[in-house]
């Protein structure tokens, strides 16, 4: 049977025992949708511009947040040791790992993303490209929350260390502003950020149009992260792993 | 030697782990027959379950080589752990899913198909007698349950090597006795079991052959008749004299004695030579005008033969504890 059947079998464990339970899908979906609210109600007129930053605030905050707490609260339970027992690579317990993660988060994205459709009567000009947008994100998120959480030990401490490049990134990836009216030293870290191209993705798929123009530029710098995200969440983890 | 025929299962070479400045596992050599029961003992600290985590692709060696069924441990982690199984000290089963649901996806992940997880799940709740708790979840039984889902949850993939840590601990006497008498049967059908335990009468009871590892040597192995021979000569004499005795004027006159107790007028005498020491205890008698009325030796058990050899080992291999 190959990894990538073992992988699906990880992920619907998962989903089964964490991500399929009320609080936490209630959880992932209380924060952005009260911050949806109150820059409505603050300004009825403008609140599209910050629509699809919220969504990829949603996409960043519930997946590295929720693959870091499963992957902390499986160590000190010791059943992660289990599944390193299991004839299952490091990339299919990260793949299987990551994929349950990004499905959460691409489900409460997607609820969001309904709930604005349906009561604030959001456009979507580009479905597919909010889709990719959402799924790159996803991914490379759960990633993040992987590598942090194999580097850690406790909960906290994964927490902490996220914090330190999550609430940063916020204030540089066009969540709250545009990209196009940042200042302009802020615009080099812009570009460094990988929220920066899950949120022009989005605002393409939501607007029809970009900081970059074409949605091809960020979908392949989405992508480029993704890619290393990957690498470096199996060096991590292996490290954490055969410690 | 091991007295099984064939190639060994497990051969370990040289095997080296370092932690820091510690090291937990200083050169360590054996090998384990198919189909054999290994006892793996050796006090806290001495690097048994350092041991058990290489050999189950759970951490890297700094040096040397293990095999299991010819496969290199660190060559090829993902075919190892397909034909092997742990049950650790600590259950490691998910808290939240029922004993079933473990089972099953334990096979899921082994590549076992829906109808031979959900047949292999069945046959082991019924043989761990855990028919009736099936969908109970594991968070929700007993200790002694839960030790028996853990080792069932070992054989899921029906491997051919089990390692087994500590499988009794804690348990209360009837739960043990029970495990101890599945661990044979899973032995007997075929299955090699490498044991680790701190209960040296389950070690003699069950084991074919045993190993004794301090500060991470191995500093005795054979079966547990040839680990008590080698310490045949440490025995236990026990006399009754037809008078009263001074407990130092015995020992003075009897150097071969180690240490001496009294109970309701026998002497239980430790010696380190039983010849000699049934000797000066005679002459003594005759030089005291006693009469020796009732003799005996006992041969060392596994425990006194454990603790004979750590006494023997050189202080920077002994463990901290038995």
């Amino acid at each position: 049977m190959s990894q990538v059947i073992r992988a699906l079998f990880i992920s619907r464990k998962d989903i089964e025992s964490y991500y399929g339970k009320p609080p936490l899908i209630t959880w992932g979906l209380l924060f952005p949708a009260v911050l949806m609210i109150a820059v409505y109600v603050k300004s009825p007129g403008t609140y599209l511009i910050t629509a699809p930053g919220i969504i990829a605030m949603t996409l960043l905050f519930g997946n590295t947040s929720m693959a870091a707490i499963v992957i902390t609260f499986e160590k000190r339970s010791g059943t992660l040791q289990r599944l390193l027992l299991a004839p299952v690579t490091h990339r299919t317990i990260i793949l299987g790992k990551a994929a349950s993660a990004a499905a959460y988060g691409i489900a409460t994205s997607l609820v969001l993303t309904f709930g604005l459709i349906l009561l604030l009567d959001m456009p979507v000009a580009r479905p597919l490209v909010l889709a990719i947008g959402m799924c790159l994100g996803g991914a490379t998120f759960s990633l993040l929350g992987i590598t942090a959480a194999a580097m850690v030990r406790e909960v906290f401490e994964a927490m902490t260390l996220m914090n330190f490049f999550r609430f940063p990134i916020l204030f540089v990836s066009g969540v709250f502003m545009p990209v196009e009216t940042l200042p302009a030293w802020v615009t080099p870290l812009a570009m460094v950020s990988p929220l920066t191209y899950v949120v022009e993705l989005l605002r393409f798929g939501v607007f029809g149009k970009c900081y970059f123009g074409a949605p091809l530029i960020p979908a392949l710098a989405a992508a480029a992260f993704l890619v290393v995200s990957w690498f470096v969440a199996g060096v991590a983890f292996r490290r954490g792993a055969n410690r | 030697m091991s007295v099984f025929e064939g190639s060994p299962i497990i051969k370990v070479s040289g095997l080296t782990r370092r932690y820091g400045d510690l090291t937990a596992l200083n050169r360590a050599s054996f090998s384990v027959g198919r189909g054999e029961l290994f006892g793996y003992l050796g006090p806290n600290g001495a690097g048994k379950t350092t041991t058990i985590n290489i050999l189950c692709g759970l951490l890297d060696r700094h040096a040397g080589e293990a095999t299991i069924c010819g496969i290199d441990v660190e060559r090829d982690p993902v075919a190892v752990k397909q034909r092997i199984g742990l049950a650790p000290e600590e259950s490691n089963l998910y808290p939240e899913l029922s004993c079933r649901r473990n089972l099953e996806y334990l096979g899921e992940l082994y590549g076992l198909s829906r109808t031979a997880r959900r047949a292999k799940a069945g046959e082991l709740l019924g043989l761990f007698d855990l028919a009736e708790k099936e969908e109970t979840p594991f968070r929700a039984l007993s200790r002694g349950m839960k030790r028996r889902v853990t080792v069932a949850a070992a054989l899921v993939h029906s491997p051919e090597v089990v390692f087994l840590d500590e499988p009794t601990a804690g348990l209360d006497v009837p739960s043990a006795q029970g495990l101890r008498a599945l661990i044979r049967d899973i032995n007997q059908a075929g299955t090699t079991i490498f044991l680790t335990t701190h209960n040296l009468v389950e070690a003699q009871a069950l084991c074919d052959r045993v190993l004794i590892l301090v500060k991470g040597k191995v500093v005795a192995e054979g079966t547990t008749k040839e680990i008590q021979k080698r310490v045949e000569k440490a025995r236990t004499l026990s006399v009754e004299f037809s008078g009263d005795v001074a407990a130092g004027l015995l020992r003075s006159a009897c150097s071969a004695i180690q240490s001496t107790s009294c109970v309701q007028g026998v002497w239980h005498l430790k010696v380190c030579d039983t010849h000699t020491a049934l000797t000066q205890v005679v002459s003594f008698a005759e030089r005291e005008n006693l009469h020796i009325l009732e003799v005996s030796t006992t041969a060392a058990s596994l425990e006194e033969a454990f603790l004979t050899i750590l006494e023997d080992a050189p202080s920077s291999s002994r463990g901290d504890g038995v």
